[in-house]
């Protein structure tokens, strides 16, 4: 299936889960926030997520502010 | 002692994370500040850019950590940054800002006690960023808010208390803590603060964008401390005319 992560089209199994895809980024859990079509998918189910054909995927991060 | 929601600070200095050199440098001002709450914003990730862990020496400092929702235009998108942070860094600790005009980062107060109402509801301890009028804090505090965070002047612009009198009012009406957030540029501008008798101040750009942020942070630790005395103590009254402090016995006349 192909899905959309960040606006870069990307190859993954059919079978693949949000969490898998993040290790296959080499993303560290801590900071990050994921949202899929524009839903927040919440840390403990990232394991249990299994991503659709077109998902859109976005990936936010903690960062310095003010 | 500062008390907010149910956590109790030693420190009365709240600071920015924002606009430091380097993480480094960062680290070594938040220690010489003395501060327990910095905030910290959250973004898209940018993929094809090096990250740098920025979390692992905060959370080794054991200070409460802040998230903001800067880049909120609207209510709606204020929650959906709020719930990202939330699970970035699960905590429910939120600094709420809504600035959708970029010249002057002037909070919406209409879109922010849209958004403050519902954070609360969602179980959020909320602190908004907000105009310094008194009726806007005081239906921020009737919503639920933790703490109202009320400008000394625009975001970044060093320009001190330029909003002093609604300050002295929203003080003297609030039942929660009142932290002047923005606009303060020198600790003799967090002194005054803590003397009108706020409870907290937030500084980010005086320190970070000063040459020397480490000494900066020092001085402002000490100026919030001694504002906060000075205010405890009770300022001696103010008045139009000389009051004088010595006797005025004419006793040199005589010569």
């Amino acid at each position: 299936m192909r899905i959309l992560l960040n606006d870069t089209s990307l190859q993954l199994a059919d079978d693949s889960t949000l969490a898998q895809l993040l290790q296959q980024q080499q993303l560290t859990t801590e900071g990050l926030a994921v949202a899929v079509n524009n839903s927040i998918i919440a840390k403990r189910l990232w394991h249990e997520y299994q991503l659709q054909h077109h998902d859109q995927i976005q990936l936010f991060q903690i960062v310095t502010g003010g | 002692m500062l008390t907010i929601a149910d956590t109790t600070f030693h420190s009365r200095l709240l600071l920015g994370s924002g606009k430091f050199a380097s993480p480094q440098l960062m680290q070594q001002t938040i220690q010489a500040s003395g501060s327990q709450l910095v905030t910290l914003a959250i973004k898209r990730l940018e993929l094809d850019k090096p990250r740098e862990d920025l979390l692992t020496p905060l959370r080794a400092m054991k200070i409460q950590l802040l998230p903001n929702t800067s880049g909120a235009k609207t209510a709606k998108e204020a929650i959906f940054a709020a719930e990202l942070a939330r699970d970035a860094l699960q905590t429910h600790w939120l600094k709420l800002e809504i600035h959708p005009d970029p010249r002057y980062l002037m909070p919406d107060p209409i879109e922010t006690l849209l958004a403050a109402e519902q954070l609360v509801k969602l179980g959020f301890v909320v602190l908004p960023y907000c105009s310094a009028d008194p009726v806007l804090c005081k239906r921020l505090e009737q919503v639920g808010c933790a703490a109202v965070m009320p400008l000394g002047a625009a975001i970044g612009s060093n320009q001190g208390l330029q909003t002093r009198a609604m300050l002295e009012i929203i003080i003297e009406q609030a039942t929660v803590p009142v932290i002047i957030d923005a606009g303060l540029g020198a600790p003799s501008h967090a002194a005054a603060a803590m003397e009108l008798g706020a409870a907290a101040v937030l500084v980010n750009t005086a320190i970070a964008a000063c040459q020397d942020p480490v000494a900066m942070a020092g001085a402002f630790a000490q100026a919030v401390s001694a504002g906060r005395i000075a205010y405890k103590a009770g300022l001696a009254a103010t008045q139009a005319y000389a009051a004088a402090s010595s006797p005025l016995t004419d006793f040199l006349a005589a010569l």
